[in-house]
């Protein structure tokens, strides 16, 4: 599903964030992408989701050449794949229903479309119950439940999360990355970028570990933050 | 794009529009002045350049004849320039009727104070294009049997020059005002994309094409256009027609255009400006701040 060869990123100033990195993601594969702030994770996500261009390297999402893509083409490989932050970037002023559809009004879903996905997709993350309420009022979690949903509605191939759980506490973060875990078990991507060890070693998924934009380790039978 | 695309474009330009309601309020306001003042300036250059043509049309040329001379070759030699479009000849008798009905006195009653009829024959000279009435008056002079030649050139002359100070007055203002709306316009929009910019951030992430994304702040824009131009329209109409019918009352050989057709078309006219300036104001506005969100 996602094919990154030989990608190397040179910011304008000089910075190197990312150093010949090479990384195959199947379908439905669920990846924590592990390493220190700086180490160049957010900038191996913002590469799958066309936010930055590689300086050398080729990005293949779906057998699409994600680098090459024209400007006009982006909001189409946009659509199939969903992005997740550690701070929600929910919109205050609408209610969770509207914050979900948002993702499917924006990209001209027609009504009928918009009333059989929202629902859906708040029942995939158990906030069915909550539809009507504002950010304001839910909690870290849930926002975060929200924002997943929102990445989801529109069905998809790949979700990025990054730093999911950077705002939440310990026993809402593991929910987070179950609920994560459990939207791959049906057939989407998922690629994580987190710090957290404790959740790094309990879900026993394939990890890659990012030292200083080099990939140093990728434990693809599953291990923990450190140990293959 | 399907209806319910258009709903919700209109939906997020309505939002922004009223979030931003103190700031809306300043760019229709300066909308409507612009226009107000484009559109004066725009009245008063046509009527007046209509003024002079109507005087122009107004302005024959009278060929005043020796006691001696045959009107009839004189006529022949007029006819033949390419540049005269008809003549007609008076006779000193009809002169003198005219005149006097002019004061509104019978001929009898004037020639009863005069010893004699002091008019000349005289052939009056239409020309075809009024710019050509000096070099038709020039060639008539010439003309045998030709006493004086006489023309209204001043008035014509005046208006016209009046007309092009005012045009090139107009053209500054249109540039000086069309520059400040949209900057204003610009500016509206570039803070309404600043209060916008999670939405926008958003959209951008889950897919929104850039035209979508421009859209809104398009129509918000060209919705300013079409309230300043509903507000001047009817502002610029309301007294110009009272300009006008002081005029027909007191002024009445002053001649302004005025009629429905015209209304109608000054209105779509300004509805067109409008829309113009705003959506430009919105492009400019999305141009500079659009790519960096």
């Amino acid at each position: 599903m996602i094919h990154v060869e030989g990608v190397t990123v040179v910011y304008p100033d000089g910075t190197r964030a990312l150093s010949g990195v090479d990384l195959q993601v199947d379908r439905g594969e669920f990846t924590f992408i592990v390493g220190a702030s700086g180490s160049g994770k957010s900038t191996l996500l913002q590469l799958i989701y066309r936010e930055l261009v590689p300086t050398e390297g080729r990005i293949i999402i779906a057998g699409q050449d994600v680098a090459g893509l024209p400007r006009n083409r982006v909001p189409h490989l946009r659509r199939n794949i969903g992005v997740v932050f550690q701070d929600f970037r929910l919109l205050p002023d609408k209610n969770v229903w509207e914050n979900v559809a948002f993702a499917l009004e924006v990209v001209g879903a027609s009504r009928r479309e918009k009333y059989r996905k929202v629902p859906l997709a708040l029942e995939l993350v158990g906030l069915a119950e909550k539809e009507q309420s504002f950010p304001h009022e839910l909690s870290g979690g849930e926002q975060q439940r929200v924002s997943i949903a929102r990445a989801l509605v529109n069905s998809p191939a790949v979700l990025v999360a990054d730093e999911p759980t950077g705002n939440l506490d310990p026993e809402i973060s593991w929910e987070i990355v179950q609920l994560l875990t459990n939207i791959a078990d049906r057939g989407t991507t998922v690629l994580c970028a987190t710090h957290d060890r404790v959740i790094v070693d309990g879900m026993r998924k394939r990890v890659v570990s990012i030292v200083g934009g080099t990939i140093v380790r990728d434990a693809r039978g599953g291990g923990g933050y450190d140990e293959p | 794009m399907n209806l319910s695309m258009v709903e919700f474009l209109l939906q997020q330009a309505w939002q922004s529009i009223r979030r931003n309601g103190l700031m809306s309020l300043a760019t229709s306001s300066n909308m409507t002045v612009a226009l107000i003042i484009l559109s004066s300036f725009f009245l008063s250059t046509i009527n007046l350049e209509h003024m002079a043509d109507v005087e122009a049309r107004k302005a024959n040329i009278t060929v005043d004849l020796e006691d001696d001379a045959d009107p009839g070759d004189v006529e022949a030699t007029l006819l033949g320039d390419m540049r005269v479009e008809e003549t007609r000849y008076m006779s000193k008798d009809e002169l003198l009727e005219d005149l006097a009905a002019s004061f509104g006195r019978s001929a009898e009653a004037v020639q009863a104070g005069l010893q004699e009829n002091p008019l000349p024959n005289a052939i009056i000279v239409a020309p075809g294009d009024p710019q050509d009435t000096e070099a038709i008056a020039e060639t008539a002079r010439n003309i045998e049997g030709v006493a004086e030649v006489r023309y209204r050139e001043q008035i014509t002359h005046q208006l016209l020059t009046l007309a092009r100070g005012i045009k090139i007055a107009g053209v500054v203002a249109a540039v000086l005002m069309g520059a400040a709306t949209l900057l204003i316009v610009s500016t509206t929009i570039r803070l309404t994309i600043y209060a916008r910019r999670r939405e926008v951030r958003v959209m951008q992430l889950v897919g929104a094409t850039n035209w979508f994304i421009r859209l809104p702040f398009i129509l918000e824009g060209a919705f300013h256009g079409v309230i300043g131009a509903a507000v001047s329209t009817i502002m610029v109409l309301a007294s110009y027609s009272w300009v006008q019918a002081y005029v027909s009352e007191h002024l009445a050989f002053l001649e302004l255009i005025y009629s429905a057709r015209f209304a109608v078309l000054f209105g779509l006219g300004t509805l067109a400006c409008g829309i113009l300036f705003g959506v430009l104001g919105s492009v400019i506005g999305l141009h500079s701040y659009l790519k960096h969100v």
